[in-house]
């Protein structure tokens, strides 16, 4: 047996740190551009591509995954067609705060905004312009942050996630605790990366938003070794609480009654009704990592990487696995609104049957 | 050359006024020393007879793959980094439909794996199962990343274990590789050494029997094997060939029985078919002398060297017994016929071996190898057909009542005046009306032909192996495994150059070979791929706690080094100067693999850079497609060639460029039907199917060789073109159609053969040898008329309106020698 633990993790965090870059200009007629720049590729079968995420943008489904591949589907994924993009990365989320205006993230620091109901794209950031802003927020003469040389070493960090509360609001969070925050749509950003008790630079992976009371302004964010943040003044501030399990949160959720759901490495997943504060487990039937949460009509959705999709009522811990044939690794889970569930995967779209309701 | 009419007018028909000085010098050499040349003959017979004891059986890949061709160059050159891409077979053991997590299951596979590692011949380092120690998993925990071998430690067969197994697998990224998508059985990847430790070439043979074996050993009822891979289909193709002896002698049988038929002489049917066949024992008996073996393709070899040995001494039978019929003392009639037949046979198997000679221009060693055979076997015909049965007959002598008979038809003419009516047929086209119908009549079918081959195309056609049959257990056991498992086992690898060590790993290089991998998956018949761009995408993911947002090539180059160490061989090579993308698509048809060779050609045109150089091809499907390429060249080149030889050698014979387009033209009708029907039957140009056509030309200019020699000399003699064809038919033309059609009988059967490819020749082939021979009786004749000088002359047109009973006097009106001729040649 070949056991890495902590090497592989060090290695990676040191690569990343050290990581100089130089290679030889490319010579030929046309040889292709870097991914920043080309234009995603229109594909054979859009809907059997690697996606990460999934989002509604009215009544429109929105999916995003690799090499820059943006998905609609007008017909509660039955059928999928492919947007214009102008990027070739892997986009990791995607969100429509309004039908027509929406933001995807992904890697390579990318932000890419729509404004025709994820039609067409335009690239509003990039990993380098991401950098300079972070960089800019760091004090200038304070001690040597983390944070300050991975953002010197150019577009390699991925944002992982993203919240949109408003059409002007929202928040992007990413690799190594990267975070922005926007209030003008996207025109100008700001970095929020200090403000986060993460002084590790763990990886964000998941932000949503509390659904208390109306004028609830909680925002947790779920991340790597155990994180999770809450804000409760609209992503100003934020506070750190401590979770009952030491590995990574991949996911996260929270349902109608403001019960928040984290799902993350090998199975773990736990309910908490107090905003974080106390927890209880879910036990889920194979350990193995949740990569996909949603919740609606009254009930909550898992979906691990064994392919399972998981369903409990709300406030019932059992879970079941609904009766689907195994899938690809699931990345994303969404109502079609129709009765129908879509899931996205490394290996395409799926449309399975919603469980009664 | 050609049929001089040397025959003296006073010829004697006895033995004792037999002059044995006269004739050429090569005559008297040889029928003076008659005995001599008998005895030299049998010992050659005994000797190669003894020396094709030893004939191999086998096929090698490399054999098949063109070797100039530059992917090939290009696959040679690295091909030590490529091991086990070339050549492996695929076993995989179903649990009929069970889960593959059962103890009995995995026990039966360990015992597999062990008998399949200890099989010589397998590539051992590289050989992937389950069982084997480089099948490994990596898994994430709190602590980071965790590997091992699928097979936990201490694996017992306990629920427990195999629980642990099922986890393992499923984190080993070897589902739909080595476990099927469904789970219900697991493969074997067992790549084959060219050559074994010490020195012998990798046998097929014997590798496929003991496969064969091991699959009966572990069969069981829920249980099966099925065993894909070059490897397999030769075997099978071996195993075939055993068959392909059967049909050889069915096809001996039909044409003996045919000639028997026709002469009612059992001696001297019995001696054309022992020359001929020992034309055979002499040809298999130089193949090993030479340091050849019989492979899959040369198999149809020893069957045309006795087509065309049965079609030769069968004239040279008809001669003698004519000869005799007309009271002529045997060894006379041998003589006589010998020198009347010697150089149109001569000529005629000479245009025969160097039509398949022009086969050696293709850079395929199999096509090689059976051009040499058949020119080979064609030049030992000169020796036991076109000498030793003249010599033989001279002894023998043919039977009376058969000798009597054979002039019947000519005598009955003579005396009632009334052509046999096949005959009276055939004449027709010597006149105008039936010229113009024949003529006009080839020019449709010739235009039908050419828009019918338009479709004609390249490769193969059929998923599997097309060389077996659609449903053989080969194809089934191919159709089962592209079924359970996503990868297919076409595989096309493009290979990427880069300059200096560690170069492999620069993102540059992988961002490029990146967007290859992802432009060619968009091309359709491209059902996956992987290269070090797409590791790099899933071990970042890896290196994240599996976490699949990770899945990304990323800029930063200590993560691409980083990523690149722990990454397995095969994607890259030691030097980290290679990188390999493997393509894996959906067939190997023509089409699919122009698409990926002209998507990769592109890319490589505008990306290539004095660092990286995308080149191709490896794999299956790469060799594939540079085999197509050099088939697809070599298809109309070696058919320019070889009309080209035909087109010379009857130029020397004939000395008249009319003459020789009288006797193309058919042919080349032929030839466009043949393609016509290959189109219609859905075959395409490949190893199998190249020879086939240029065989074709060969043997039909036999024909044309025969009839029109002969029709030339009499005409040359002053006789009209009726007449003159007529009496080509009386003394050749019977066989023509004899041989014609025993052999289109006879290879006929093949279309029976388990083996795909022979039955397409068997067809081919009847169809040629058929078509060829309509061609030599119906529009030789016609174009003669057309094209010959004279052959429109007014005296033919009188001498055939003047009636059939007259021919045979206003013949005697013409000049003696015209006279004598057809005194020598039908008394």
């Amino acid at each position: 047996m070949r056991r890495c633990n902590g090497a592989a993790r060090i290695a990676l965090a040191g690569a990343l740190a050290l990581g100089g870059f130089a290679f030889a200009g490319a010579a030929g007629a046309a040889p292709v551009a870097e991914p920043l720049d080309r234009p995603a590729t229109l594909v054979r079968q859009p809907e059997r591509a690697a996606f990460q995420a999934l989002a509604a943008a009215g009544g429109r489904l929105v999916a995003v995954g690799e090499r820059g591949v943006i998905a609609l589907s007008d017909d509660k994924g039955a059928s999928w067609r492919q947007a214009k993009v102008p990027v070739s990365v892997t986009l990791t989320a995607v969100a429509f705060p309004t039908p027509t205006l929406g933001w995807a993230v992904g890697h390579y620091g990318v932000v890419l905004h729509s404004r025709d109901g994820g039609e067409s794209w335009v690239k509003q950031l990039d990993g380098v312009a991401a950098a300079r802003i972070i960089a800019d927020s760091l004090p200038k003469d304070g001690p040597s942050h983390r944070i300050g040389q991975l953002v010197e070493e150019g577009p390699d960090k991925p944002f992982l996630d993203l919240f949109f509360p408003t059409a002007d609001t929202g928040f992007i969070v990413g690799a190594f605790g990267l975070a922005l925050r926007t209030d003008d749509g996207g025109k100008s950003w700001s970095s929020l990366t200090l403000a986060l008790p993460n002084p590790d630079g763990l990886h964000l992976y998941a932000i949503r938003a509390g659904r208390g009371n109306a004028g609830d302004q909680t925002l947790y964010i779920a991340g790597e070794q155990g994180l999770l943040l809450r804000s409760d003044d609209g992503g100003h501030g934020f506070t750190r609480l401590s979770t009952p399990y030491r590995g990574s949160w991949f996911t996260a959720a929270v349902d109608a009654s403001g019960a928040l759901v984290l799902g993350g490495l090998r199975g773990n997943a736990f309910r908490s009704t107090d905003r974080g504060e106390s927890w209880q487990p879910i036990e889920l039937p194979a350990p193995v990592s949740v990569t996909a949460a949603t919740s609606g009509s009254g009930r909550l959705l898992l979906a691990n990487q064994a392919g399972q999709i998981l369903m409990a009522r709300d406030g019932a811990t059992p879970v079941a696995p609904l009766p689907t044939p195994p899938l690809p690794t699931p990345t994303g889970l969404l109502d079609s609104g129709d009765g129908g569930l879509v899931v996205a995967t490394l290996r395409g779209l799926w449309r399975v049957p919603q469980p009664n309701r | 050359m050609a049929v001089s009419p040397t025959v003296d007018p006073a010829e004697p028909q006895d033995l004792a006024a037999f002059d044995p000085q006269s004739g050429s010098r090569v005559e008297r050499v040889l029928f003076n020393n008659r005995l001599i040349v008998v005895c030299l003959c049998l010992v050659m017979t005994l000797v190669l007879g003894w020396q094709a004891s030893a004939l191999r059986l086998n096929a090698s890949f490399e054999k098949t793959i063109p070797r100039q061709h530059p992917f090939i160059a290009a696959y040679m050159e690295h091909q030590q980094d490529l091991r086990g891409l070339g050549n492996a077979v695929r076993i995989v053991v179903s649990n009929g439909g069970r889960s593959i997590y059962e103890a009995a299951y995995l026990d039966t596979l360990r015992q597999i794996n062990d008998a399949v590692f200890l099989t010589p011949g397998v590539d051992r380092s590289f050989m992937k199962s389950l069982w084997t120690p480089n099948t490994r998993w990596i898994g994430v925990t709190e602590d980071g990343m965790d590997g091992g071998p699928v097979i936990p430690d201490g694996y017992d067969g306990s629920a427990a274990s195999l629980g642990q197994l099922r986890v393992n697998v499923a984190r080993s990224g070897e589902i739909g590789q080595i476990v099927a998508l469904d789970g219900t059985s697991s493969a074997l990847y067992v790549p084959l050494l060219s050559a074994l430790p010490d020195g012998t070439p990798f046998d097929y043979a014997a590798f496929s029997q003991k496969l064969e074996e091991i699959r009966q050993r572990f069969e069981r009822p829920g249980l099966t094997l099925h065993v894909t891979g070059f490897a397999k289909i030769v075997g099978d193709l071996i195993d075939g060939l055993r068959e392909v002896l059967l049909f050889l002698a069915v096809a001996i049988v039909i044409t003996t029985v045919c000639v028997l038929w026709f002469t009612r002489c059992v001696r001297s049917t019995a001696l054309v078919v022992v020359s001929s066949m020992t034309a055979v024992v002499w040809q298999l008996g130089l193949l090993p002398t030479l340091g050849m073996a019989l492979d899959p393709y040369s198999i149809l070899v020893p069957f045309l060297v006795f087509a065309i040995g049965m079609s030769h001494g069968a004239q040279k039978m008809n001669g003698i017994m004519q000869d005799i019929g007309r009271g002529v003392h045997k060894y006379v009639a041998a003589r006589l016929t010998f020198r009347r037949l010697f150089l149109a046979g001569l000529t005629a198997l000479l245009a025969d071996a160097v039509g398949f000679a022009v086969l050696l221009v293709i850079d395929i060693q199999v096509i090689r190898e059976l051009a040499i055979a058949a020119s080979l076997g064609v030049a030992v015909l000169i020796f036991t057909n076109l000498i030793l049965l003249p010599i033989l007959l001279s002894y023998t002598g043919v039977s009376a009542a058969a000798a009597a008979r054979s002039l019947k038809t000519d005598n009955a003419r003579q005396t009632t005046g009334v052509k046999h009516p096949v005959w009276a047929f055939l004449d027709r086209f010597t006149r105008r009306e039936g010229a113009m119908v024949a003529v006009l009549g080839g020019v449709a079918l010739a235009a039908v032909g050419l828009w019918g081959a338009e479709g004609l195309k390249i490769g193969d056609l059929d998923p599997g192996a097309p060389e077996l049959r659609p449903d053989s257990r080969y194809n089934r056991d191919v159709a089962y495994i592209n079924a359970h498992y996503g990868a297919s086992s076409d595989v096309f690898a493009v290979m990427v150059e880069t300059k200096g060590d560690g170069s492999c790993a620069g993102y540059e290089a992988l961002r490029r070979l990146d967007a290859l991998e992802w432009e060619l998956r968009q091309l359709e018949g491209v059902e996956t791929t992987n290269s070090l761009a797409q590791l790099n995408r899933d071990v970042l993911s890896g290196l994240n706690e599996a976490n699949p947002k990770w899945g990304e090539l990323i800029k930063n180059q200590a993560m691409l080094n980083f990523v690149t160490a722990g990454a397995p061989r095969g994607l890259y090579n030691e030097a980290c100067t290679l990188l390999t993308l493997f393509v894996y698509l959906k067939d190997h048809k023509a089409d699919t693999l122009d698409r990926v060779v002209a998507r990769v050609e592109r890319f490589a045109a505008d990306n290539d850079t004095p660092d990286i150089r995308f080149r191709l091809a490896a794999g299956s499907a790469g060799i594939e497609a540079a085999t197509n390429i050099v088939v697809k060249q070599a298809w109309r080149q070696m058919l320019y060639l070889v009309y080209g030889a035909v087109m010379l050698l009857s130029f020397v014979t004939f000395r008249s460029w009319r003459a020789v387009l009288v006797a193309v033209l058919p042919l080349m009708l032929t030839s466009v039907l043949a393609e016509a029907l290959m189109v219609w039957l859905g075959m395409g140009v490949k190893v199998a199917t190249l020879p086939v056509i240029a065989l074709g030309v060969g043997i039909g200019v036999d024909y044309a060789l025969y009839i029109l020699s002969v029709t030339l000399a009499m005409m040359r003699a002053g006789m009209g073109l009726s007449e003159a064809y007529y009496r080509a038919l009386i003394f050749t033309g019977k066989v023509v159609i004899l041989t014609g059609v025993t052999l289109a009988a006879a290879v006929a059967t093949w279309a029976f053969s388990d083996i795909k490819f022979q039955a397409d020749m068997g067809i081919l082939l009847a169809f040629m040898f058929l078509w060829n021979m309509v061609g030599a009786l119906v529009l030789l004749p016609a174009l003669a008329y057309l094209l010959l000088p004279g052959g429109a002359s007014p005296a033919t047109e009188t001498s055939a309106a003047t009636g059939k009973g007259t021919a045979n006097n206003s013949m005697a009106d013409k000049d003696t020698t015209a006279n004598s001729m057809a005194n020598g040649w039908t008394a």
